[in-house]
Protein backbone atom coordinates (compact mmCIF):
# COMPACT_ATOMS: atom_id res chain seq x y z
CA UNK A 1 0.00 0.00 0.00
CA UNK A 2 1.28 3.15 -0.62
CA UNK A 3 0.26 5.97 1.69
CA UNK A 4 -1.08 9.16 0.81
CA UNK A 5 1.03 11.76 1.70
CA UNK A 6 3.79 9.79 0.23
CA UNK A 7 1.67 10.00 -2.94
CA UNK A 8 1.36 13.82 -2.88
CA UNK A 9 4.26 15.44 -4.81
CA UNK A 10 3.62 12.65 -7.51
CA UNK A 11 0.14 14.41 -7.92
CA UNK A 12 1.62 17.53 -7.90
CA UNK A 13 4.28 16.70 -10.62
CA UNK A 14 1.60 14.88 -12.32
CA UNK A 15 -0.33 18.07 -12.67
CA UNK A 16 2.37 19.84 -13.92
CA UNK A 17 2.58 17.30 -16.72
CA UNK A 18 -0.87 18.13 -17.60
CA UNK A 19 -0.72 21.80 -17.74
CA UNK A 20 2.28 21.30 -19.60
CA UNK A 21 0.71 19.10 -21.98
CA UNK A 22 -1.83 22.53 -22.39
CA UNK A 23 -0.30 25.16 -22.98
CA UNK A 24 1.42 22.78 -25.78
CA UNK A 25 -1.56 22.18 -27.13
CA UNK A 26 -3.42 25.50 -27.15
CA UNK A 27 -0.11 27.19 -28.35
CA UNK A 28 0.27 24.19 -31.32
CA UNK A 29 -3.20 25.71 -32.59
CA UNK A 30 -2.74 29.21 -32.41
CA UNK A 31 0.55 28.93 -34.51
CA UNK A 32 -1.19 26.37 -36.87
CA UNK A 33 -3.91 28.90 -37.06
CA UNK A 34 -1.44 31.88 -37.64
CA UNK A 35 0.54 29.82 -40.41
CA UNK A 36 -2.95 28.57 -41.73
CA UNK A 37 -3.81 32.22 -42.36
CA UNK A 38 -0.53 33.87 -44.00
CA UNK A 39 -0.08 30.97 -46.19
CA UNK A 40 -4.64 31.71 -47.04
CA UNK A 41 -3.38 35.52 -47.77
CA UNK A 42 0.15 35.11 -49.40
CA UNK A 43 -2.54 32.36 -51.90
CA UNK A 44 -5.21 35.51 -52.06
CA UNK A 45 -2.18 38.20 -52.94
CA UNK A 46 -0.87 35.69 -55.51
CA UNK A 47 -4.39 35.13 -57.12
CA UNK A 48 -4.70 39.15 -57.23
CA UNK A 49 -1.79 39.87 -58.72
CA UNK A 50 -2.54 37.63 -61.29
CA UNK A 51 -6.06 39.09 -62.19
CA UNK A 52 -4.82 42.65 -62.14
CA UNK A 53 -1.83 41.41 -64.63
CA UNK A 54 -4.28 40.26 -66.30
CA UNK A 55 -6.84 43.33 -66.18
CA UNK A 56 -3.43 45.12 -67.47
CA UNK A 57 -2.65 42.75 -70.54
CA UNK A 58 -6.65 43.06 -71.66
CA UNK A 59 -6.41 46.93 -71.97
CA UNK A 60 -3.12 46.71 -73.60
CA UNK A 61 -4.52 44.47 -76.06
CA UNK A 62 -7.60 46.53 -76.50
CA UNK A 63 -5.46 49.35 -76.99
CA UNK A 64 -2.66 48.34 -79.39
CA UNK A 65 -6.00 46.45 -81.42
CA UNK A 66 -7.49 49.94 -81.88
CA UNK A 67 -4.33 51.60 -82.24
CA UNK A 68 -3.08 48.88 -85.25
CA UNK A 69 -6.53 49.29 -86.68
CA UNK A 70 -6.41 52.91 -86.93
CA UNK A 71 -2.96 53.23 -88.83
CA UNK A 72 -3.57 50.43 -90.49
CA UNK A 73 -7.21 50.18 -91.17
CA UNK A 74 -7.15 46.00 -91.44
CA UNK A 75 -9.94 44.33 -89.50
CA UNK A 76 -7.76 41.41 -88.87
CA UNK A 77 -5.29 44.01 -86.92
CA UNK A 78 -8.75 44.28 -84.37
CA UNK A 79 -9.19 40.61 -83.22
CA UNK A 80 -7.41 41.05 -79.74
CA UNK A 81 -8.94 44.11 -79.36
CA UNK A 82 -12.79 42.06 -79.55
CA UNK A 83 -11.12 39.23 -77.34
CA UNK A 84 -10.02 41.40 -74.66
CA UNK A 85 -13.38 43.82 -74.81
CA UNK A 86 -14.92 40.59 -74.13
CA UNK A 87 -13.54 39.27 -71.33
CA UNK A 88 -12.49 42.31 -69.69
CA UNK A 89 -15.79 42.98 -67.63
CA UNK A 90 -15.53 39.24 -66.53
CA UNK A 91 -11.75 39.82 -65.68
CA UNK A 92 -12.25 43.11 -63.62
CA UNK A 93 -15.03 41.60 -61.09
CA UNK A 94 -12.96 38.72 -60.52
CA UNK A 95 -9.95 41.27 -60.03
CA UNK A 96 -12.60 43.07 -57.37
CA UNK A 97 -13.24 40.56 -55.66
CA UNK A 98 -9.80 39.26 -55.00
CA UNK A 99 -9.04 42.78 -53.49
CA UNK A 100 -12.23 43.04 -51.79
CA UNK A 101 -11.11 40.00 -50.01
CA UNK A 102 -7.54 41.10 -49.05
CA UNK A 103 -9.51 44.15 -47.44
CA UNK A 104 -7.47 46.96 -49.63
CA UNK A 105 -9.54 49.96 -49.22
CA UNK A 106 -7.22 51.89 -51.48
CA UNK A 107 -5.94 49.32 -54.29
CA UNK A 108 -10.26 49.08 -54.63
CA UNK A 109 -10.29 52.54 -55.40
CA UNK A 110 -7.21 52.52 -57.54
CA UNK A 111 -9.01 49.48 -59.04
CA UNK A 112 -12.75 51.39 -59.82
CA UNK A 113 -10.82 54.14 -61.20
CA UNK A 114 -9.05 52.00 -63.44
CA UNK A 115 -12.33 50.48 -64.81
CA UNK A 116 -13.72 54.04 -65.26
CA UNK A 117 -10.74 55.47 -66.81
CA UNK A 118 -10.98 51.98 -69.34
CA UNK A 119 -14.76 52.99 -69.96
CA UNK A 120 -14.03 56.20 -70.40
CA UNK A 121 -11.17 55.33 -72.98
CA UNK A 122 -13.52 53.38 -74.54
CA UNK A 123 -16.66 55.87 -75.44
CA UNK A 124 -13.54 58.76 -75.70
CA UNK A 125 -11.34 57.43 -77.66
CA UNK A 126 -11.94 53.50 -79.36
CA UNK A 127 -14.91 54.30 -80.59
CA UNK A 128 -14.78 57.41 -81.91
CA UNK A 129 -11.26 55.80 -83.77
CA UNK A 130 -13.25 52.70 -84.56
CA UNK A 131 -15.73 54.41 -86.78
CA UNK A 132 -13.40 57.36 -87.87
CA UNK A 133 -11.40 56.79 -91.42
CA UNK A 134 -8.29 58.74 -90.06
CA UNK A 135 -5.72 57.74 -87.69
CA UNK A 136 -6.53 61.09 -85.85
CA UNK A 137 -3.24 61.68 -84.31
CA UNK A 138 -4.79 64.26 -81.83
CA UNK A 139 -7.26 61.37 -80.59
CA UNK A 140 -4.69 58.81 -79.96
CA UNK A 141 -2.91 61.28 -78.47
CA UNK A 142 -5.80 61.64 -76.18
CA UNK A 143 -5.88 58.05 -75.72
CA UNK A 144 -2.51 57.87 -74.41
CA UNK A 145 -2.92 60.02 -71.49
CA UNK A 146 -6.36 57.47 -70.47
CA UNK A 147 -3.78 54.54 -70.80
CA UNK A 148 -1.02 56.34 -68.85
CA UNK A 149 -3.48 56.72 -65.83
CA UNK A 150 -4.54 53.59 -66.05
CA UNK A 151 -1.09 52.03 -65.88
CA UNK A 152 -0.76 54.19 -63.05
CA UNK A 153 -3.85 53.21 -61.09
CA UNK A 154 -2.98 49.69 -61.95
CA UNK A 155 0.89 49.86 -61.18
CA UNK A 156 -0.25 51.58 -57.78
CA UNK A 157 -2.42 48.53 -57.28
CA UNK A 158 0.45 46.72 -57.62
CA UNK A 159 2.57 48.61 -55.47
CA UNK A 160 -0.24 47.91 -52.45
CA UNK A 161 -0.56 44.12 -53.12
CA UNK A 162 3.45 44.08 -53.04
CA UNK A 163 3.63 45.68 -49.63
CA UNK A 164 0.85 43.80 -48.53
CA UNK A 165 2.88 40.21 -50.19
CA UNK A 166 6.01 41.57 -47.88
CA UNK A 167 3.64 41.87 -44.84
CA UNK A 168 2.14 38.74 -45.26
CA UNK A 169 5.55 37.01 -46.05
CA UNK A 170 6.93 39.04 -42.83
CA UNK A 171 3.84 37.32 -40.78
CA UNK A 172 4.54 33.63 -42.00
CA UNK A 173 7.91 34.44 -41.48
CA UNK A 174 7.40 35.32 -37.75
CA UNK A 175 4.65 32.25 -36.83
CA UNK A 176 7.08 29.79 -38.60
CA UNK A 177 9.90 31.35 -35.79
CA UNK A 178 7.23 30.80 -33.40
CA UNK A 179 6.93 27.46 -34.26
CA UNK A 180 10.64 26.78 -33.90
CA UNK A 181 10.66 28.64 -30.77
CA UNK A 182 7.40 27.05 -29.82
CA UNK A 183 8.77 23.54 -30.40
CA UNK A 184 11.88 24.06 -28.57
CA UNK A 185 10.24 25.01 -25.88
CA UNK A 186 7.51 22.34 -25.59
CA UNK A 187 10.47 19.81 -26.05
CA UNK A 188 12.32 21.53 -22.94
CA UNK A 189 9.45 21.82 -20.99
CA UNK A 190 7.89 17.57 -21.33
CA UNK A 191 11.57 16.95 -20.57
CA UNK A 192 11.38 19.16 -17.42
CA UNK A 193 8.49 17.52 -16.81
CA UNK A 194 9.42 13.80 -17.81
CA UNK A 195 12.18 14.31 -15.22
CA UNK A 196 10.44 15.74 -12.72
CA UNK A 197 8.45 12.68 -12.14
CA UNK A 198 11.15 10.25 -12.61
CA UNK A 199 12.48 11.81 -9.93
CA UNK A 200 9.38 11.99 -7.92
CA UNK A 201 8.98 8.18 -8.65
CA UNK A 202 12.31 7.40 -7.52
CA UNK A 203 12.21 9.43 -4.24
CA UNK A 204 8.80 7.68 -3.73
CA UNK A 205 10.66 4.38 -4.25
CA UNK A 206 13.36 5.56 -1.91
CA UNK A 207 10.93 6.37 0.81
CA UNK A 208 8.98 3.06 0.31
CA UNK A 209 12.30 1.62 0.80
CA UNK A 210 13.12 3.63 3.89
CA UNK A 211 9.57 3.38 5.55
CA UNK A 212 9.90 -1.14 4.50
CA UNK A 213 13.01 -0.85 6.07
CA UNK A 214 12.29 0.92 9.03
CA UNK A 215 9.14 -0.85 9.75
CA UNK A 216 11.20 -4.48 9.95
CA UNK A 217 13.75 -2.93 11.94
CA UNK A 218 10.54 -2.60 14.46
CA UNK A 219 9.75 -5.18 14.07
CA UNK A 220 12.98 -6.83 14.70
CA UNK A 221 13.64 -5.04 17.49
CA UNK A 222 9.91 -5.46 19.04
CA UNK A 223 10.67 -9.05 19.02
CA UNK A 224 14.09 -8.70 20.45
CA UNK A 225 12.16 -6.58 23.36
CA UNK A 226 9.93 -9.23 23.65
CA UNK A 227 12.65 -11.65 23.78
CA UNK A 228 14.44 -9.58 26.35
CA UNK A 229 11.67 -9.48 28.24
CA UNK A 230 10.01 -12.45 28.34
CA UNK A 231 14.18 -13.60 28.98
CA UNK A 232 14.00 -11.35 32.46
CA UNK A 233 10.30 -12.74 33.01
CA UNK A 234 11.70 -16.65 32.63
CA UNK A 235 14.43 -15.26 35.09
CA UNK A 236 12.76 -13.32 37.91
CA UNK A 237 9.78 -16.00 37.91
CA UNK A 238 11.97 -18.49 38.62
CA UNK A 239 13.66 -16.63 41.22
CA UNK A 240 10.18 -15.48 42.55
CA UNK A 241 9.28 -19.56 41.85
CA UNK A 242 11.37 -20.16 45.12
CA UNK A 243 8.67 -18.59 47.05
CA UNK A 244 5.87 -20.79 45.56
CA UNK A 245 7.88 -23.77 46.05
CA UNK A 246 8.70 -22.34 49.83
CA UNK A 247 6.94 -25.44 51.87
CA UNK A 248 6.11 -23.27 55.08
CA UNK A 249 6.86 -25.38 58.30
CA UNK A 250 4.34 -27.68 61.03
CA UNK A 251 5.81 -26.14 64.41
CA UNK A 252 3.74 -27.45 67.46
CA UNK A 253 0.70 -24.98 69.06
CA UNK A 254 0.94 -23.32 65.66
CA UNK A 255 -0.54 -22.96 62.26
CA UNK A 256 0.66 -21.15 59.13
CA UNK A 257 -0.61 -20.48 55.96
CA UNK A 258 0.34 -18.35 53.26
CA UNK A 259 -0.22 -17.96 49.35
CA UNK A 260 0.76 -15.81 46.76
CA UNK A 261 -1.26 -13.75 43.44
CA UNK A 262 1.15 -12.47 40.86
CA UNK A 263 0.07 -9.39 39.30
CA UNK A 264 -2.37 -9.61 36.51
CA UNK A 265 -0.24 -6.78 34.35
CA UNK A 266 2.42 -9.33 33.27
CA UNK A 267 5.69 -6.16 32.85
CA UNK A 268 4.68 -6.32 37.16
CA UNK A 269 7.67 -9.01 38.38
CA UNK A 270 7.17 -7.85 42.14
CA UNK A 271 9.54 -8.67 44.46
CA UNK A 272 7.57 -9.86 47.12
CA UNK A 273 8.62 -12.85 49.73
CA UNK A 274 7.44 -14.47 52.93
CA UNK A 275 9.27 -17.16 55.40
CA UNK A 276 8.44 -18.64 58.25
CA UNK A 277 11.79 -20.20 60.08
CA UNK A 278 11.03 -23.09 63.06
CA UNK A 279 13.38 -21.71 66.18
CA UNK A 280 14.61 -23.76 69.30
CA UNK A 281 11.60 -23.07 71.92
CA UNK A 282 9.02 -23.34 70.21
CA UNK A 283 9.42 -20.18 68.41
CA UNK A 284 8.84 -19.37 65.04
CA UNK A 285 10.30 -16.32 62.74
CA UNK A 286 8.16 -14.78 60.72
CA UNK A 287 8.82 -12.23 57.97
CA UNK A 288 7.22 -10.86 54.54
CA UNK A 289 9.06 -7.97 52.41
CA UNK A 290 8.38 -6.23 49.41
CA UNK A 291 11.25 -4.63 47.21
CA UNK A 292 10.69 -1.77 45.59
CA UNK A 293 10.42 -2.00 41.50
CA UNK A 294 10.29 -5.15 39.38
CA UNK A 295 12.27 -7.31 37.28
CA UNK A 296 15.37 -9.23 37.83
CA UNK A 297 16.89 -6.24 40.26
CA UNK A 298 13.48 -6.54 42.28
CA UNK A 299 14.16 -10.69 42.22
CA UNK A 300 17.76 -10.77 43.62
CA UNK A 301 17.29 -8.27 46.08
CA UNK A 302 14.45 -10.07 47.26
CA UNK A 303 16.45 -13.25 47.48
CA UNK A 304 19.34 -11.37 48.98
CA UNK A 305 16.95 -9.68 51.37
CA UNK A 306 15.44 -13.41 52.60
CA UNK A 307 18.79 -14.81 53.14
CA UNK A 308 20.31 -11.89 55.42
CA UNK A 309 17.39 -11.76 57.23
CA UNK A 310 17.40 -15.54 58.67
CA UNK A 311 21.24 -15.32 58.57
CA UNK A 312 20.55 -12.35 61.38
CA UNK A 313 17.77 -13.99 62.60
CA UNK A 314 19.99 -17.09 63.49
CA UNK A 315 22.38 -14.85 65.63
CA UNK A 316 19.51 -13.16 67.19
CA UNK A 317 15.98 -13.29 66.35
CA UNK A 318 14.86 -10.22 67.74
CA UNK A 319 13.05 -8.47 65.24
CA UNK A 320 14.26 -4.52 65.56
CA UNK A 321 17.83 -5.47 65.86
CA UNK A 322 17.41 -8.17 62.96
CA UNK A 323 16.10 -5.36 60.62
CA UNK A 324 18.36 -3.06 61.77
CA UNK A 325 21.08 -5.01 60.60
CA UNK A 326 19.85 -6.32 57.75
CA UNK A 327 18.88 -2.35 56.96
CA UNK A 328 22.89 -1.41 57.25
CA UNK A 329 23.83 -4.10 54.90
CA UNK A 330 21.19 -3.35 52.10
CA UNK A 331 21.94 0.22 52.79
CA UNK A 332 25.57 -0.86 52.15
CA UNK A 333 24.97 -1.82 49.15
CA UNK A 334 22.67 1.03 47.54
CA UNK A 335 20.10 -1.89 47.29
CA UNK A 336 16.55 -1.00 46.06
CA UNK A 337 14.58 0.11 49.35
CA UNK A 338 12.99 -2.77 50.88
CA UNK A 339 9.90 -3.08 52.98
CA UNK A 340 9.36 -5.33 55.04
CA UNK A 341 8.01 -6.95 59.00
CA UNK A 342 9.36 -9.44 60.90
CA UNK A 343 7.68 -11.23 63.75
CA UNK A 344 9.00 -13.54 66.47
CA UNK A 345 6.29 -15.77 67.75
CA UNK A 346 6.14 -17.58 71.08
CA UNK A 347 3.78 -20.37 70.37
CA UNK A 348 3.95 -21.53 74.68
CA UNK A 349 2.49 -18.04 75.28
CA UNK A 350 0.84 -17.13 73.08
CA UNK A 351 3.11 -13.96 72.17
CA UNK A 352 4.66 -12.38 69.52
CA UNK A 353 7.05 -9.47 69.10
CA UNK A 354 7.57 -7.90 65.91
CA UNK A 355 9.52 -5.11 63.98
CA UNK A 356 8.14 -2.74 60.77
CA UNK A 357 10.22 -1.55 58.69
CA UNK A 358 8.14 0.89 56.03
CA UNK A 359 5.58 -1.60 55.49
CA UNK A 360 1.69 -2.42 56.08
CA UNK A 361 0.93 -3.16 59.52
CA UNK A 362 0.44 -6.71 60.27
CA UNK A 363 -3.56 -7.56 61.23
CA UNK A 364 -4.90 -9.28 64.49
CA UNK A 365 -7.76 -10.98 64.22
CA UNK A 366 -8.72 -12.28 68.47
CA UNK A 367 -12.17 -13.86 69.17
CA UNK A 368 -14.67 -11.66 70.17
CA UNK A 369 -13.42 -9.23 68.73
CA UNK A 370 -12.78 -6.61 65.55
CA UNK A 371 -9.81 -7.82 63.20
CA UNK A 372 -7.02 -4.96 64.37
CA UNK A 373 -4.58 -3.31 62.36
CA UNK A 374 -1.09 -3.12 64.47
CA UNK A 375 1.22 -0.68 65.38
CA UNK A 376 2.94 0.63 62.14
CA UNK A 377 6.49 0.43 62.23
CA UNK A 378 9.82 2.46 61.10
CA UNK A 379 11.60 3.45 57.22
CA UNK A 380 11.85 1.13 54.79
CA UNK A 381 14.92 -0.84 54.83
CA UNK A 382 18.26 0.76 53.13
CA UNK A 383 17.33 4.52 53.03
CA UNK A 384 19.25 5.94 56.35
CA UNK A 385 22.35 4.52 57.61
CA UNK A 386 21.63 3.31 61.12
CA UNK A 387 18.21 3.66 61.41
CA UNK A 388 16.56 2.59 64.17
CA UNK A 389 13.38 -0.26 64.68
CA UNK A 390 11.47 -0.78 67.59
CA UNK A 391 10.62 -4.33 68.66
CA UNK A 392 6.54 -4.22 69.32
CA UNK A 393 5.04 -6.45 71.62
CA UNK A 394 1.61 -8.10 71.38
CA UNK A 395 0.24 -10.91 74.14
CA UNK A 396 -2.73 -12.49 72.26
CA UNK A 397 -4.82 -15.39 73.43
CA UNK A 398 -5.59 -18.91 72.12
CA UNK A 399 -7.01 -19.26 68.74
CA UNK A 400 -5.93 -15.30 67.86
CA UNK A 401 -5.46 -15.07 63.96
CA UNK A 402 -2.25 -13.04 62.64
CA UNK A 403 -2.34 -11.73 59.11
CA UNK A 404 0.96 -10.51 57.58
CA UNK A 405 0.25 -9.13 53.51
CA UNK A 406 2.13 -7.28 51.31
CA UNK A 407 0.80 -3.62 50.21
CA UNK A 408 -0.77 -5.34 46.70
CA UNK A 409 -3.30 -6.63 49.14
CA UNK A 410 -4.27 -3.20 50.18
CA UNK A 411 -3.70 -1.40 47.11
CA UNK A 412 -5.28 -2.26 44.32
CA UNK A 413 -7.07 0.83 44.06
CA UNK A 414 -5.28 4.19 44.81
CA UNK A 415 -7.40 4.82 48.21
CA UNK A 416 -5.45 3.04 50.48
CA UNK A 417 -7.93 3.70 53.62
CA UNK A 418 -10.69 1.90 51.58
CA UNK A 419 -7.85 -0.75 50.91
CA UNK A 420 -7.32 -1.12 54.46
CA UNK A 421 -11.56 -1.80 55.32
CA UNK A 422 -11.70 -4.33 52.47
CA UNK A 423 -9.00 -6.04 54.05
CA UNK A 424 -10.26 -6.26 57.60
CA UNK A 425 -13.75 -7.16 56.39
CA UNK A 426 -11.68 -9.88 54.37
CA UNK A 427 -10.23 -11.43 57.22
CA UNK A 428 -13.04 -11.13 59.27
CA UNK A 429 -15.30 -13.35 56.78
CA UNK A 430 -12.59 -15.51 55.86
CA UNK A 431 -11.52 -16.46 59.26
CA UNK A 432 -13.63 -19.49 59.66
CA UNK A 433 -11.56 -21.38 56.95
CA UNK A 434 -9.08 -24.05 57.62
CA UNK A 435 -5.31 -22.65 58.95
CA UNK A 436 -4.41 -23.66 56.05
CA UNK A 437 -6.76 -21.81 53.11
CA UNK A 438 -7.27 -18.84 55.06
CA UNK A 439 -4.61 -17.05 53.43
CA UNK A 440 -5.80 -17.93 49.93
CA UNK A 441 -9.86 -17.32 51.34
CA UNK A 442 -8.34 -13.73 51.85
CA UNK A 443 -7.04 -13.23 48.74
CA UNK A 444 -10.28 -14.72 47.11
CA UNK A 445 -12.34 -11.91 48.88
CA UNK A 446 -10.56 -9.15 48.01
CA UNK A 447 -9.88 -10.10 44.50
CA UNK A 448 -13.40 -11.84 43.87
CA UNK A 449 -14.38 -8.49 41.66
CA UNK A 450 -10.95 -6.68 40.77
CA UNK A 451 -7.56 -7.55 39.54
CA UNK A 452 -4.31 -7.60 41.79
CA UNK A 453 -2.26 -4.96 40.01
CA UNK A 454 0.42 -5.49 41.65
CA UNK A 455 1.65 -9.01 43.40
CA UNK A 456 0.19 -10.03 46.51
CA UNK A 457 2.02 -12.12 48.90
CA UNK A 458 -0.31 -12.72 52.71
CA UNK A 459 1.05 -15.19 55.68
CA UNK A 460 -0.86 -16.10 58.18
CA UNK A 461 -0.38 -17.83 61.63
CA UNK A 462 -3.05 -18.87 64.26
CA UNK A 463 -2.42 -19.57 67.83
CA UNK A 464 -3.70 -23.05 68.85
CA UNK A 465 -6.88 -22.96 71.17
CA UNK A 466 -4.91 -23.74 74.62
CA UNK A 467 -8.24 -25.36 75.65
CA UNK A 468 -8.56 -28.06 73.09
CA UNK A 469 -5.12 -28.16 72.53
CA UNK A 470 -6.35 -28.41 68.68
CA UNK A 471 -6.39 -25.09 66.21
CA UNK A 472 -9.12 -23.41 66.75
CA UNK A 473 -11.17 -22.20 63.80
CA UNK A 474 -12.74 -20.30 66.46
CA UNK A 475 -16.26 -20.01 65.00
CA UNK A 476 -17.83 -17.70 67.28
CA UNK A 477 -15.44 -14.89 66.70
CA UNK A 478 -15.49 -14.51 63.01
CA UNK A 479 -19.08 -15.76 62.55
CA UNK A 480 -20.74 -13.11 64.72
CA UNK A 481 -18.25 -10.40 63.70
CA UNK A 482 -19.57 -11.27 59.69
CA UNK A 483 -23.18 -11.16 60.83
CA UNK A 484 -23.27 -8.05 63.16
CA UNK A 485 -22.29 -6.36 59.75
CA UNK A 486 -20.46 -3.77 61.45
CA UNK A 487 -17.81 -2.33 59.10
CA UNK A 488 -14.23 -2.75 60.30
CA UNK A 489 -12.52 0.14 61.85
CA UNK A 490 -9.00 1.18 61.95
CA UNK A 491 -6.88 -0.03 64.48
CA UNK B 1 16.56 30.82 52.89
CA UNK B 2 13.30 28.31 53.51
CA UNK B 3 13.59 26.46 49.94
CA UNK B 4 9.55 25.51 49.09
CA UNK B 5 8.75 21.47 47.19
CA UNK B 6 5.17 21.47 46.33
CA UNK B 7 3.36 19.09 44.64
CA UNK B 8 0.05 17.59 44.44
CA UNK B 9 -2.34 14.74 43.16
CA UNK B 10 -1.48 11.05 43.08
CA UNK B 11 2.47 11.04 42.85
CA UNK B 12 3.42 7.58 40.92
CA UNK B 13 5.40 6.27 37.90
CA UNK B 14 4.04 8.12 35.83
CA UNK B 15 5.52 11.13 37.16
CA UNK B 16 8.67 10.07 38.16
CA UNK B 17 11.15 12.87 36.54
CA UNK B 18 8.73 15.61 37.69
CA UNK B 19 9.20 13.94 41.14
CA UNK B 20 12.88 13.58 41.03
CA UNK B 21 12.99 17.25 39.99
CA UNK B 22 11.43 18.60 42.56
CA UNK B 23 13.34 16.67 45.09
CA UNK B 24 16.25 18.77 44.36
CA UNK B 25 17.50 21.04 46.71
CA UNK B 26 18.31 24.74 45.90
CA UNK B 27 21.62 26.68 46.30
CA UNK B 28 21.62 28.57 49.52
CA UNK B 29 18.61 26.18 51.26
CA UNK B 30 18.88 26.25 55.02
CA UNK B 31 15.81 24.22 55.37
CA UNK B 32 13.08 22.80 53.45
CA UNK B 33 9.22 22.94 53.20
CA UNK B 34 7.86 19.75 51.72
CA UNK B 35 4.26 21.27 50.97
CA UNK B 36 2.50 17.51 50.24
CA UNK B 37 -0.64 18.68 51.73
CA UNK B 38 -2.64 18.34 48.41
CA UNK B 39 -1.15 15.15 47.59
CA UNK B 40 -3.62 11.91 48.05
CA UNK B 41 -1.47 9.07 47.01
CA UNK B 42 1.89 8.14 46.34
CA UNK B 43 3.52 4.83 44.62
CA UNK B 44 6.48 3.12 45.95
CA UNK B 45 8.67 4.99 43.68
CA UNK B 46 7.75 8.35 44.67
CA UNK B 47 7.77 7.08 48.63
CA UNK B 48 11.35 6.04 47.49
CA UNK B 49 12.04 9.58 46.16
CA UNK B 50 10.78 11.75 49.40
CA UNK B 51 12.59 9.10 51.42
CA UNK B 52 15.68 9.46 50.26
CA UNK B 53 15.25 13.26 49.71
CA UNK B 54 14.66 13.60 53.53
CA UNK B 55 17.35 10.48 54.12
CA UNK B 56 19.64 12.85 52.19
CA UNK B 57 18.36 16.33 54.14
CA UNK B 58 19.25 14.20 57.13
CA UNK B 59 22.65 14.02 56.24
CA UNK B 60 23.34 17.13 55.43
CA UNK B 61 22.21 18.43 58.25
CA UNK B 62 19.31 20.26 56.41
CA UNK B 63 15.82 20.56 58.03
CA UNK B 64 12.87 19.04 56.75
CA UNK B 65 9.20 20.13 57.78
CA UNK B 66 6.44 17.95 55.81
CA UNK B 67 2.82 18.83 55.28
CA UNK B 68 0.18 15.88 54.93
CA UNK B 69 -3.66 16.49 54.89
CA UNK B 70 -4.85 13.55 52.90
CA UNK B 71 -6.03 10.89 55.13
CA UNK B 72 -4.91 8.08 52.40
CA UNK B 73 -1.82 10.18 52.13
CA UNK B 74 -0.90 9.99 55.78
CA UNK B 75 -1.09 6.25 56.18
CA UNK B 76 1.13 5.65 53.39
CA UNK B 77 3.86 7.87 55.20
CA UNK B 78 2.83 6.15 58.49
CA UNK B 79 3.66 2.40 57.11
CA UNK B 80 6.46 4.28 55.59
CA UNK B 81 7.64 5.22 59.05
CA UNK B 82 8.25 8.69 57.50
CA UNK B 83 6.89 10.26 60.95
CA UNK B 84 9.72 8.07 63.12
CA UNK B 85 12.45 9.65 61.44
CA UNK B 86 11.26 12.80 60.10
CA UNK B 87 8.82 16.22 61.05
CA UNK B 88 5.64 15.60 60.01
CA UNK B 89 2.67 18.18 60.19
CA UNK B 90 -0.86 18.43 59.31
CA UNK B 91 -0.78 21.90 58.85
CA UNK B 92 1.51 24.61 57.01
CA UNK B 93 1.82 27.20 59.68
CA UNK B 94 3.06 24.62 62.05
CA UNK B 95 5.53 23.38 59.61
CA UNK B 96 6.91 26.58 58.94
CA UNK B 97 6.46 27.21 62.83
CA UNK B 98 8.82 24.86 63.44
CA UNK B 99 11.52 25.51 60.63
CA UNK B 100 11.80 29.10 61.54
CA UNK B 101 13.25 27.96 65.09
CA UNK B 102 15.07 25.36 63.81
CA UNK B 103 19.17 27.00 64.82
CA UNK B 104 20.34 28.18 61.25
CA UNK B 105 17.31 29.22 59.28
Amino acid sequence: MVPNRVNAPLIGSLAFLALVIGVLVAGGLSVQSTVTNSFREAEAIGTARLLVEDVLQRQIDEETGIRGYAVARRVSLLQPYYEARAALPATLRRAMRALESLNLPTAQAAFEDAGRTNRRWLRAVAFPLFTSKSSRPALQFRGKKFVDHFRADIASIETLLAGREARSRVGAQRAIAWVDLFAIGAISAFLAAAMLFAYQQYRLGVRLEEERTKAEEQRRRSAENRAAYLAEKRIADTLQGALVQNVLPEPAMLRLGATYLPATEEAKIGGDWYDALELPGDRVLLAIGDVTGHGIEAAVTMNRTRQLLISCALIDPSPGPVLERVNNELFRNASPMVTAIAALVDARDCEFAYAAAGHPPAVLLEPGKRARFLDVGSLPLGVLRDAAYRTHRVRSIPGALLVLYTDGAIEHSRDVVAGEELLLAAIESAAHASPSDVAAAICDRIFADRKAADDVAILTLRFADGASGSVGIFEHGSQTMVAAGEKAGLA
Amino acid sequence: MIQTIQLAGELDLSRKREIRDAFAFSNGARAVLLDLSEVVYADSTALTELLRFCAMAQGAKIPVAIVIVAPQFLRLVQYAGLATAFKVFHDRGEALQYLSECPGT
